[in-house]
């Protein structure tokens, strides 16, 4: 082989290796927890955050499903483990996250299989109204889900029987987040790197193509819409574990509007857009939405238009775009 | 008479009023060197769609050594062996080159699905699709991505994707148009090289190339096969000299 | 309430959701151009012509032609500055960018006006009851439904029988066709885009003695309006017609039988209907 293709090939070859700074956000989410011990409450909600980022950029991001209804994912693994721990006395958290898992990958896979049929603005309308039908049947269930109110004051046992959630400091729940976000965070990157995430990125980028070259598109479409959804239910667990309670907001179309604008915000169709665009996202959010809420919606809306014009790749692009300038200016 | 490889059997499409296909009965042999000529708006580019399944006929059927295909899709139709070139580029465009092969060899080798080894370890993968690279000369593309390509560079990845997936049957859609002339001898290399069992269907204007590649032509018009026979045979046809300048004339 | 009385009241709500949506489909269909702000323009229309009757006295017909008007002219704007760029970007970029455009106004809204709802005074000539014959009914509903049908009526005309007509569906069924026989089909973008723009605002101005009308408004309805293009199919107006007094009707019929779970009947049907045509009832299936 001659030189351009051998490096190419290499490039190829190396793409998954492990970078020196992939490192750092772990090291800073264990860093905050000794550095900033006022803050792991709101900590523990931004990395919930960031995993259900996560699972959105998977089905968004990289196979180029739009959907304004993943909320409904979140919203059934939050309501499966507070249903289990009122009604069913399972409060023992891992198997709860367990459990949640296979729920919303359950109502993801069926979902899927019958939606990814269909593209564009049905596909969109399809994925809103099984999520509102989603909400709805938790409002009218109020025997089981407590209806508008949701179920306040649920009781979780430690986790591995030694950490007990405290609802006041937050911290074995920040840890606890963090690891499980750790966890899936690994397993989302090893589908990313490997060749069925490729085939997703060809997906994305030109379907026609893909069909012409003997790719089973919907199948692989099914099958990352399901993984997508338990990874987006462990979510909703981790909130309700978290918080204590559970409610209808996490089946809401705010916060399903929400990730979507993290996720493109941070970069979409990058392992690390999710955490950029969730940390920027919400410490805005919380500095500036409830003293200046109008501004706040304002801000956010001319941001929205600024990145679909100028900015698609989001932060982590405007960053690329940077670093690739700085690289040519240096001459490298 | 043996069986084609490839057939259509009284095969139509039709949008509403708007014939493109009528009752084209087309046969493409083993080891073919076919190529598909005809004014615009025959019908040549509808009816490698038909034969690949990204349109399905009002009626007719299409079989593959016997074996009919007609409900089958795309994909299926190309883990049976036809593989296609799009007349507009359909590439990976945000992906490099090699990715782009990549792909097509992942799919082809059945590992396309595989979620937990990375794609980076699959040498076996990254040398096919290093090696076809080498074939179309394209290595020094190898790590650019498509959009930063010259479209004619862009139409080698098309049929280096295609090759990809070592067919047994290849349907070429004016490959070399987008081409500069002089390197328009890359693809007839390429295709001269490959094994003389696949049977290729070239459709093409360029009529030095068709005449230089073809061993059997055929001509279509309207939707409906006009002529066919060999490159001497159709270059002394009269009325489908006639055709060509007759469609010249018309709107 | 009785069966006439609900048709009637659902009728009024669905012409309504099809005066405004009506735009929405053609462009959609027209462009391929997601456009979630679509319902922006409703409310600012609808506020136009609201605060120039509260504000400036003018009456009811020349302020809903104001209304028109001024969306209709500041939505080119819009077209030609900010929505065209985005012709060829990915679906995901158009809906950010909608989703952005609706967060700009209706922080807009909330900032210049305020966040009450604002309230209609209707005119002396559509007030009260109107008798007819077997029933009174609300007069303004009645009226709502003469203009929607009128509507209707002159835009299936105007598509079947003008030449832009017939070039706006050639686009809609196939725009590079349309574009090799010679259609301008950014132009023709424009227009439309406008039009559809200005009867939103006309819809909205209309609707908000029904649906209301505060800073809310086009995140509230977005989710009915893109059902009823959805349902009736993108860049069919008879099929958005009927979509829309579908929707209407039986919106109106469930709040009234069902007040806790009328909405759930609605996305059930959408699904069920979508996944059986996704076209739309009425849309063409492509290719």
């Amino acid at each position: 082989m001659s030189r351009p293709e051998l490096a190419a090939a290499r490039a190829l070859a190396g793409r998954h290796r492990v970078k020196w700074w992939e490192v750092l956000p772990w090291v800073a989410g264990i860093a905050v927890f000794f550095l900033l011990p006022g803050y792991l409450a709101f900590g523990t909600q931004l990395l919930i955050v960031i995993l259900f980022a996560l699972s959105l950029d998977l089905v968004m991001g990289y196979a180029g499903i739009v959907t304004l209804g993943h909320a409904a994912f979140f919203g059934a693994g939050a309501y499966t483990v507070g249903m289990l721990a009122q009604h069913a006395g399972w409060n023992e958290p891992l198997s709860g996250l367990v459990a949640a898992a296979l729920v919303a990958g359950a109502i993801g896979l069926a979902s899927g299989y019958v939606l990814l049929r269909t593209q564009g603005l049905t596909l969109l309308m399809l994925t809103l109204c099984t999520m509102a039908l989603l909400e709805e049947s938790a409002n009218m269930g109020h025997a089981y889900t407590g209806g508008f109110d949701g179920m306040p004051g649920l009781q979780f046992l430690p986790i591995l029987g030694l950490f007990p959630f405290d609802l006041l400091y937050y911290r074995s729940q920040y840890l606890y987040v963090l690891v499980v976000l750790f966890v899936c965070f690994v397993l989302v990157r090893v589908l990313v790197y490997s060749p069925f995430g490729q085939s997703l990125t060809g997906i994305r980028e030109n379907v026609l193509r893909m069909h012409a070259v003997g790719a089973p598109v919907r199948a692989r479409l099914v099958i990352v819409y399901t993984i997508s959804a338990a990874i987006a239910g462990v979510a909703g667990a981790l909130f309700t574990h978290a918080n204590a309670y559970v409610n209808l907001a996490t089946f809401g179309l705010d916060r399903a509007a929400g990730v979507l604008i993290i996720v493109i915000l941070g970069g979409y169709g990058r392992l690390y857009g999710a955490f950029v665009g969730a940390i920027a996202y919400m410490v805005l959010e919380h500095a500036l939405a409830k003293a200046y809420p109008t501004a706040w919606q304002l801000g956010v809306g001319l941001m929205l238009i600024a990145v679909a014009l100028y900015a698609r790749n989001g932060l982590i692009g405007l960053g690329d775009a940077l670093r690739r300038r700085v690289q040519a200016w240096s001459g490298r | 008479m043996t069986a084609a490889l490839l057939e259509t059997r009284r095969l139509c499409k039709s949008f509403g009023a708007l014939e493109v296909a009528r009752d084209v009965d087309f046969r493409l042999e083993r080891g073919a060197r076919h190529a598909l000529i005809g004014p615009n708006g025959a019908g040549k580019t509808t009816l490698v769609n038909l034969l690949t399944g990204l349109l399905a006929p009002s009626g007719g059927a299409v079989l593959l050594e016997g074996e009919d295909l007609t409900e089958l899709a795309q994909a299926k139709r190309v883990k049976r062996g036809i593989a296609r070139t799009f007349q507009i580029n359909q590439l990976f465009r945000g992906l490099t080159v090699l990715d782009n092969v990549y792909i097509a060899v992942a799919e082809r080798l059945g590992a396309g699905g595989s979620m937990i080894r990375p794609a980076g370890r699959r040498a076996d993968v990254i040398a096919e699709a290093a090696g076809l690279l080498e074939t179309l000369k394209l290595e020094d593309d190898a790590g650019r991505r498509i959009h930063e390509l010259p479209y004619g560079r862009q139409r080698l990845v098309e049929i280096a994707i295609a090759l990809g997936l070592r067919p047994r049957v290849l349907l070429l859609d004016e490959p070399a148009a987008g081409i500069p002339s002089a390197e328009s001898h890359i693809i007839l290399d390429a295709i001269a090289g490959l094994p003389k069992e696949i049977a290729v269907l070239i459709i093409e204007h360029d009529m030095d190339l068709v005449f230089r590649f073809a061993e059997r032509i055929t001509v279509m018009v309207s939707g409906a096969i006009f002529a066919e026979g060999s490159p001497a045979e159709i270059a002394a046809n009269r009325e489908v000299r006639a055709v060509y300048l007759g469609s010249a004339v018309d709107v | 309430m009785d069966l006439i009385s609900i048709a009637l009241g659902g009728l009024a709500a669905g012409m309504v959701l099809f005066i405004v949506s009506v735009g929405l489909s053609v462009t959609m269909g027209l462009m391929g151009f997601v456009n979630l702000a679509h319902g922006g323009f409703a409310m600012l229309g609808g506020y136009v012509i609201v605060l120039a009757m509260s504000r400036w006295g003018v009456p009811f017909l020349p302020a809903l032609a104001i209304g028109f008007a001024a969306i209709a002219a500041s939505s080119v704007v819009f077209e030609r500055l900010l929505y065209a760029p985005l012709y060829r970007a990915s679906e995901l970029d158009q809906v950010l960018f909608t989703i952005g455009l609706v967060f700009v106004m209706i922080a807009a809204v909330t900032l210049g006006v305020g966040p009450e709802t604002q309230t209609v005074v209707l005119p002396e000539w559509l007030r009260g009851q109107t008798d007819l014959g077997f029933i009174r009914y609300r007069t303004y509903s009645l009226a709502l439904i003469v203009t929607g049908t009128a509507l209707v009526i002159g835009l299936w005309l105007g598509f079947e029988r003008t030449r832009i007509g017939a070039r706006i569906r050639a686009a809609v069924d196939n725009r590079r066709m349309a574009e090799s026989l010679g259609v301008d089909v950014g132009r023709l973008f424009t227009i439309t885009f406008a039009f559809g723009s200005g009867l939103a605002a006309v819809g909205g101005g209309l609707g908000a003695e029904i649906l209301g009308l505060d800073p809310q408004y086009p995140l509230r309805y977005l989710v009915y309006f893109l059902i009823v293009v959805a349902v009736g199919g993108m860049g069919r107006v008879t099929g958005v017609f009927f979509a829309a007094l579908l929707i209407g009707v039986l919106d109106f019929l469930l709040k009234i039988q069902f007040p806790k779970g009328g909405t759930m009947f609605i996305y059930a049907l959408t699904l069920v209907l979508l996944l059986w045509r996704p076209q739309g009832l009425f849309g063409r299936r492509s290719g």
